[in-house]
């Protein structure tokens, strides 16, 4: 048979390039800061995930620059054999603590905590139940698992129950209930209260991917479990550092048995080099300014709630958002994309999310409300935001 | 440019209004009880509102002469060209010489006004060549290949020119006619037809999100179904009716008919089209059994419509728990409820338990569908 090996490579990029589906990258010139430099402009940032403008505070680059002097630049092999530093163990147990569970793990990324772990979780002879609108890291993690899948409509806690009994009346093994906190692409919170109640009804375990509720919702950014006063309540907290820790790494949160299994079990834990020196130091700083410094989260939500309320006024439809995550609805993705290119011309970096990552009539500019952003930067945007949004004619 | 290829049954829908069921065969008698065309008007409200939304640049019309299709497309000041001189008193033939027409001049779909009578004679040329698409006029509309209102088989017209919609499988229903006259309310599978669907959406592994075609997601669910069998493989295997089984059973490589209940059994096939006392002699064979199904047709019938093989007996034998209900996301969304009707209002509030059901719709994968009875 006479084969091509590389010809693949640039059939499939160039039919994606046709479509339009094909990723652009930008060039972010210097920090993620509030106001930056992306492919040579200056742009007000809204869509970043540095919620709390963490990235830049001086505690935690300073922290990261002493690992470098004490530690070097790498760790030199990976957590099971020689990669665990003292760092790693010191920004572990800042977790726990942040947290208020027993015990805790970084993993290098949120994605591969939920690719290594959820399929450990969960093996033949049992089922995983998901919210219909998780994340695509859960979706890769379930798929690794040979358990059965169930999904309930999204948020819907009476589906969910019923998903539950018919599980529970198929006697199943285990069942592990997975949702996102707090949902990326509309910004509503999943109703960890109910999701845990119903668990304890059917025995089953739970599972939050908080990745954009740390630092974020419940007192001082504590995430999901916090803000439904469940901590400690939720079998796996996951979370990552990436976005308002402003720094990198996937966190899981729970009992010291939770992290025993994980650590033994994750092959994305075991088998991948551990942070350098920096990461660690710089996860554990982030953590302790979140526990001292209370006015970041304060500031993210009062640029919400204003940001919110200008923007809602001018007749914008920002969806079911109730986190820093606003959706500014513009119906078709033609339109989407005409609202996202005109801010970026008058400064505005705000992408749009368009079919298929979003239903056909319900593309958006996803904007992500920021702590370090000055009263003047939002009135620049939301002025761009009504000029642009009339034209175009969305409002 | 694609083509459209627009027909209209004139005398469809004129049995419903004197109170017949269908209007083949009994068109004298509804219009002595002052039966009149409304075939039309329903045509024409579609074709105004695909006016209202249609983009640019969209599609090429060919159609039937007078009353059955270039009237209407005059009247809608759409451009066409006339593919089949129909004469004064159209019938049955006359749709079916119009779909050779539309075939033959390499129509991309064929949309029409009528019920399921047309339908099927549609399907009877087209078979699953081009997808087919309905403005709901008829009496009797079973089968899966109508818009729900005349205005929403105009959205679903130009979602498919613009190539949102994408043609995957549908059931041909019918009433059959002389059987009602006597007494008898059956309605059957007749075929398999393609019809306009908003496809699945998957997270996939290579992008983030990805359109599934119908075929992958059918072959997803046939992979799963697949290593059922490989575990279990003294189980006995039937396979209900329908395009979703068929498509299951060239998965596990069996011969599956369209209409009828086919077995499976470790890998060899103790039965086709098996009727009801076939399928009780097996059940003797077996110590273990699984029922899949698919919902059937435009209202979503997994038990009832047409597999009346599937007998209470058969249903009581097998058991609701080994009743696996399959069904394309796409085409759950379009029948989000599930029917059954048995014959036994007993045994159909069994089924119904607490009135939702598991369906299987992708590898491993299910969610609750609600049920009527």
């Amino acid at each position: 048979m006479d084969r091509n090996p590389n010809a693949f490579l640039r059939e499939e990029y160039q039919a994606l390039v046709e479509k339009n589906f094909n990723w652009q990258l930008r060039t972010l010139e210097g920090p993620s800061t509030p106001v930056c430099k992306v492919d040579g402009k200056e742009v007000i940032m809204l869509c970043s995930n540095n919620y709390l403008n963490l990235s830049n505070h001086p505690k935690i680059k300073r922290a990261a620059k002493q690992a470098i002097k004490t530690h070097g630049a790498g760790s030199g092999s990976v957590r099971g054999i020689a990669g665990t530093m003292d760092l790693h163990f010191a920004a572990e147990k800042a977790v726990a603590r942040f947290k208020r569970t027993e015990s805790a793990l970084i993993y290098q990324t949120g994605f591969a905590a939920n690719a290594g772990l959820i399929p450990q979780l969960a093996d033949k002879g049992d089922i995983i139940i998901s919210d219909e609108l998780n994340h695509g890291s859960i979706i890769d993690g379930v798929r690794l698992s040979k358990a059965d899948r169930g999904v309930y409509k999204h948020s819907d806690m009476a589906d969910l129950e019923n998903v539950l009994r018919d599980a529970d009346s198929k006697n199943y093994r285990r069942i592990l209930i997975i949702t996102d906190g707090v949902f990326s692409m509309d910004g509503d919170i999943a109703h960890a209260d109910q999701i845990v109640k119903l668990a304890q009804q059917f025995g089953a375990m739970t599972y939050i991917d908080d990745a954009h509720g740390e630092g974020v919702i419940g007192s001082d950014g504590r995430g999901v479990g916090a803000h439904f006063g469940i901590e400690g309540k939720i079998d796996v907290e996951m979370g990552t550092f990436s976005k308002a820790y402003g720094v990198v790494g996937g966190l899981i949160a729970g009992s010291q048995d939770l992290v025993n299994f994980a650590y033994n079990k994750s092959r994305t834990w075991l088998l991948s080099g551990s942070h350098p020196p920096a990461v660690a130091a710089a996860q554990r700083a982030a953590i302790e300014v979140l526990e001292t410094e209370p006015r970041h989260v304060k500031r993210l939500w009062k640029n919400t709630r204003y940001f919110k309320r200008q923007i809602k006024k001018m007749g914008f439809d920002t969806g079911s958002s109730e986190t820093p995550i606003i959706p500014i609805m513009c119906g078709e993705s033609s339109k989407a994309k005409e609202l996202s290119a005109a801010l970026y011309q008058e400064g505005i970096f705000a992408l749009p999310i368009v079919f298929p990552m979003v239903a056909r009539d319900r593309a958006r500019i996803r904007v992500m409300m920021n702590a370090g952003l000055k009263r003047e930067h939002l009135d620049k945007a939301l002025v761009a935001f009504e000029a642009s949004g009339r034209k175009i004619g969305i409002i | 440019m694609l083509k459209v290829g627009f027909l209209v049954n004139p005398i469809a829908g004129m049995g419903g209004r004197v109170g017949l069921k269908g209007t083949d065969g009994v068109l004298e008698e509804a219009r002595k009880l002052g039966a009149i065309p409304i075939a039309g008007e329903h045509a024409r409200a579609m074709l105004s509102e695909f006016n209202r939304i249609r983009k640019d640049g969209d599609a090429e019309w060919l159609t039937c002469s007078g009353e059955m299709g270039a009237d209407s497309l005059e009247k809608a000041g759409i451009g066409f060209s006339t593919v089949y001189e129909a004469p004064e008193a159209t019938g049955q033939k006359d749709t079916v010489a119009a779909s050779r027409a539309f075939l033959k001049q390499k129509a991309d779909i064929v949309l029409f006004c009528g019920g399921d009578g047309t339908a099927r004679d549609i399907c009877s040329v087209v078979g699953r060549k081009i997808p087919i698409l309905g403005i709901p006029a008829g009496v009797k509309m079973h089968s899966g290949v109508f818009g729900v209102t005349p205005a929403k088989t105009a959205e679903v017209l130009a979602g498919f020119i613009s190539g949102d919609l994408k043609p995957a499988e549908a059931e041909i229903m019918d009433l059959d006619e002389d059987r009602y006259r006597k007494g008898e309310w059956v309605v059957r599978l007749y075929g398999s037809t393609l019809t306009p669907f908003e496809s699945t959406l998957v997270q996939t592994s290579k992008m983030m999100v990805a359109e599934a075609s119908d075929a992958d997601v059918l072959a997803e669910i046939g992979e799963y179904i697949q290593e059922l069998v490989s575990e279990e493989p003294g189980t006995l295997f039937l396979l209900g009716p329908g395009g979703t089984t068929e498509a299951i059973g060239k998965v596990l490589g069996m011969e599956k008919t369209l209409l009828g209940i086919d077995a499976w059994a470790g890998g060899a096939q103790p039965g086709t089209d098996l009727n009801e006392a076939g399928i009780l002699k097996l059940l003797d064979k077996y110590k273990k059994v699984k029922l899949i199904l698919s919902p059937i047709g435009s209202q979503g019938f997994v038990l009832g419509r047409g597999n009346l093989q599937l007998s209470p007996r058969v249903v009581r034998r097998i058991g609701r728990e080994n009743i696996i209900v399959v069904s394309t996301p796409a085409k759950l969304q379009k029948t989000p409820v599930l029917r059954f009707d048995t014959g036994d209002a007993e045994l159909d509030r069994v089924l119904a338990g607490r009135s939702w059901f598991s369906v299987v719709v992708g590898y491993r994968l299910s969610r609750l569908a609600k049920i009527q009875i």
